[in-house]
């Protein structure tokens, strides 16, 4: 467990990062936030680095706006979850935006991903990374009037620890955390022991990874019967897939800056919308007040609306486009083979095309700066068709390649496969397209699933917080999601060390290793970084989250 | 016509049997399954596979079938599989919702199509025959989620005469209710016109050729009484099966209007049961849907013995 030294000791490597220039302001924080430091410290470790840029955790809305008022109701609309309301296993949209008002985490996201305390006060790791302690905040309660305590979050781990809970927080936690490795220290502390060391492991008990919320120790049977939760906001009426009507919680600790009592709103109707033209139609009526998630494609008329606002928060949701290295052609070309698919995508073209420029381009590796503060540089990998073919006769196909691309019906996923098609065949390269049901692409076992099996899939990825949380879940031998199947044992070994480095400027190291070997084998292609738009009315102001659909509402006020 | 109609009654049953053995069968065909569904695609295989055991969808096509159906038959409709509610008031809910839309839609369109329709009979060949032939025509060709959204642009985002959704605020009055209908009446009103309108014209032609109408008119009967007292009744015997199979799809097959103006109806319910491996929801969802479609058939049949004794119906 680390002691004080070790933090002060932290700090100092921290501010000196910062002073010979190894890492931005931004970026301190950023780490600071990870290992616990708390806003106070965090300020005075920004005040020990002098002057220069400030952070800007403000968010879009809350700069500029008008002062918060009191009151009132807003109605939002969130596509209907397919599912019951259950914090434990939801994975949609709509199932996580009702969660997050009921229940919270440990750990917040600012809307930079960069973590903030929620439930825990502070947190801090030891050296390695391998053990974690929390300490909690007090005088909190639960809805019902229970106290929160050090109990509910070790019955709350140990609940999505359980394969027989379903929860697809064992995913991202198994072989990190097991049953019993969260323990009580006492009541209003808990330590984590990791079965490995992980430097990011406070990002696994924050909201991204939304089914390790908190829930009550005494919760029994299905969560919608009795929706018990810390949160700004409790369920009033609950009707599946058409409305979810929430009141203020009375008993919500939440204060804001200026010690107002939180939530300022006395609730939120949420209308559940299927159809995105109908949301949109609802929207431009004035129906509706806000959506945490507007899809670009189709919502065009929304930004030209003026009694609509739409801002756009940076976003590290992807889509991945894995070349199967247990498939033919894949499995027995060398990585020039994929490079030169790679080096026939024109990212900035495919961005406007199918964002009008809205998002951020891509270059195949997740050790990015422009959505990961602390990235290293990537090389830029733009669109050359003589390197393409250059690389194509070097993998032993001169004369040009026909490869099969699998994707579903999902958002931007067909247009985006058809601009493969056209950006590939200058280079001689024939891409047959194969369309499959959104179901159908994600349906069966692990090992006929075609987004695990096809020869070369697009899959789509929500925002994570880091990048290690990507590579996590799909670059590893031992990841669950891998539909590229590569096997780096280079990179594999790097990883770890990765995870188990709190020295930065040793992180910054190895994330170039990483950032190169992945770009360099090129596994996947990561093409762009989708941008996240909300929209609400020109009146709605404080509406919170990170980018993604998370929409944290405590702050949010129509104003006078 | 009681033994017939009892005897029509009884044949449902075996139909209603076959249906629900096809709709077990389809679903299980489906790609995908319905542990997978709940958990979604972040969940190991691992967790899939208990869920589904716990579900007991694991177990044999015929046991679940039989397991089923001797609920079903017994009053109990089961849970839905994916929302953990019971499916009773969930498909008695929509299809009240389904039975209000459509039934505000036929009181606008069979009216309003048959008087159109044995208006251009009575002047065939005319320019006015002509004219409205072409626009209904044009008008059933549509797609409704077209001039839904055309009608949802209109009427409701500009000029904010109408709701934009077919559904009230709770606590809204009966009147209320039809108001938040008129909108999504409209697209079906386009669909249906030009089909029950044509059909109506064609009989009107028809029956206007007919001998007895040519001694009615000789006979010097009024114009008035001639078309009311036999033209009318005679020309209804087609439209009037047209309308008893168009029934069924306005309260089942209305998915796009219900998705456009967010309407909870039964074709929603039936389209995402389908969707996502809801078989309890979409077999209790299809029989209910399957059972007003029948007696809509067999409803129009009676009316139709009533409109015209010389036929016989079942025979």
């Amino acid at each position: 467990m680390a002691d004080e030294q070790y933090r002060r000791d932290y700090a100092q490597h921290l501010i000196e990062q910062v002073n010979k220039g190894h890492m931005t302001r931004r970026q301190m924080l950023v780490r600071a936030s990870v290992f616990g430091f708390s806003a106070t410290a965090a300020g005075s470790l920004l005040a020990a680095c002098g002057g220069g840029e400030t952070s800007s955790s403000a968010s879009p809305s809350a700069s500029g706006g008008p002062a918060p008022v009191m009151g009132g109701t807003l109605i939002g609309v969130i596509p209907p979850s397919l599912t019951q309301m259950d914090p434990v296993t939801i994975y949609d949209q709509g199932g996580i935006v009702l969660v997050q008002q009921v229940c919270e985490y440990l750990i917040a996201l600012d809307n930079e991903n960069g973590l903030k305390p929620s439930l825990a006060e502070s947190w801090e790791g030891n050296e390695d990374g391998s053990v974690w302690t929390f300490t909690l905040r007090q005088g909190v309660t639960f809805n019902d009037g229970s106290p929160f305590e050090a109990e509910d979050v070790v019955t709350s781990m140990d609940r999505v620890l359980d394969p027989k809970s379903g929860s697809g927080a064992l995913s991202a936690l198994g072989g990190l955390l097991s049953p019993g490795g969260t323990v009580a220290t006492d009541t209003y502390t808990v330590t984590f022991n990791l079965d490995k060391p992980f430097a990011d492991f406070p990002y696994l008990v924050c909201q991204s990874s939304y089914n390790t919320c908190i829930l009550s120790r005494n919760l029994k049977g299905a969560f919608i019967d009795s929706p018990v939760g810390t949160g700004p906001f409790m369920v009033e009426e609950y009707v599946d897939k058409q409305k979810c009507v929430m009141v203020k919680n009375p008993k919500y600790w939440g204060k804001d800056a200026a010690g107002n009592q939180l939530p300022y709103l006395d609730g939120v109707t949420w209308t559940m919308i299927q159809d995105e033209s109908a949301a949109n139609l609802q929207l431009q009526s004035g129906t509706i007040d806000f959506q945490p998630q507007t899809v670009f494609q189709g919502s065009q008329a929304l930004f030209s609306d003026p009694n609509l606002r739409v801002d756009v928060y940076p976003s590290t949701g992807i889509r991945e486009v894995a070349f199967n290295l247990q498939q033919e052609p894949w499995k027995s070309a060398p990585k020039e083979l994929r490079q030169a698919v790679a080096y026939c995508l024109d990212r900035e073209a495919l961005n406007m095309a199918l964002f009008d420029g809205r998002s951020t381009v891509g270059v195949d590796t997740f050790w990015d700066p422009a959505v990961f503060p602390g990235s290293p540089t990537p090389a830029p990998r733009a669109q050359d068709y003589t390197k393409a073919k250059e690389l194509l006769a070097t993998a032993g196909y001169p004369d040009g390649l026909e490869i099969e691309l699998t994707y579903s019906k999902y958002l931007e996923n067909p247009q985006f496969a058809q601009l493969i098609q056209e950006q590939c065949k200058p280079a001689g390269i024939t891409v047959k397209l194969n369309f499959v049901p959104y179901d159908a692409f994600y349906a069966g076992e692990d090992n006929v699933t075609p987004w695990l099996n096809a020869p070369m899939v697009i899959v789509e990825w929500g925002s994570r917080p880091t990048p290690g949380v990507f590579a996590q879940a799909m670059l590893l031998p031992t990841s669950t999601w891998s539909s590229s199947h590569w096997d780096n044992k280079d990179f594999a070994s790097t990883f770890d060390e990765y995870m188990a480095t709190t020295d930065e400027a040793k992180r910054t190291e190895l994330g170039t290793t990483l950032s190169q070997i992945q770009q360099d084998d090129t596994p996947i292609m990561v093409a762009y970084y989708i941008s996240q738009l909300r929209t609400q009315k020109k009146d709605i102001y404080g509406i919170q989250g990170p980018g993604s659909f998370y929409c944290i509402m405590s702050e949010a006020f129509k104003a006078a | 016509m009681l033994r017939l109609i009892g005897r029509r009654l009884l044949l449902m049953i075996p139909t209603l049997i076959l249906v629900s053995i096809l709709v077990f069968a389809l679903a299980e065909v489906l790609p995908g399954d319905v542990g997978r569904t709940i958990l979604g695609p972040y969940a190991t295989q691992e967790q899939v596979e208990i869920l589904n055991q716990q579900m007991g969808v694991d177990r044999p096509l015929y046991e679940r079938y039989l397991s089923w159906a001797g609920g079903f038959v017994t009053g109990d409709w089961g849970e839905s599989l994916l929302l953990k509610t019971a499916v009773f008031p969930t498909v008695m809910r929509a299809l009240g919702n389904s039975l209000i839309l459509a039934g505000f839609a036929l009181v606008i369109i069979v009216p309003t199509s048959i008087l159109i329709g044995v208006f251009a009979g009575l002047r065939r060949d005319s320019a006015l025959d002509r004219t409205i032939t072409v626009s209904t025509l044009s008008m059933t060709v549509i797609p409704e989620f077209v001039s839904g959204v055309i009608l949802l642009y209109i009427f409701a985002v500009w000029l904010k005469w109408l709701p934009v959704t077919a559904m009230p605020p709770a606590g809204s009055n009966f009147f209320d209710r039809f108001y938040y209908l008129i909108l999504p009446a409209i697209p079906l009103m386009f669909l249906e016109l030009g089909y029950i309108a044509r059909m109506a014209r064609v009989g009107t032609v028809q029956v206007l050729a007919m001998p007895y109408i040519r001694t009615a008119v000789l006979k010097g009967l009024p114009r008035r009484r001639v078309i009311f007292g036999h033209v009318l009744r005679n020309a209804m015997v087609p439209t009037v099966t047209v309308i008893g199979s168009q029934v069924g799809w306005l309260i089942g097959g209305l998915v796009v209007i219900e998705t456009l103006f967010v309407y909870p109806g039964i074709g929603k319910v039936m389209v995402d049961a389908a969707q996502y491996h809801d078989v309890v929801m979409l077999e209790a969802s299809v029989l209910v849907v399957a059972v007003i479609y029948m007696i809509a058939n067999l409803i129009a049949d009676i009316v139709v013995a009533l409109l015209n004794p010389r036929i016989r119906m079942g025979g």
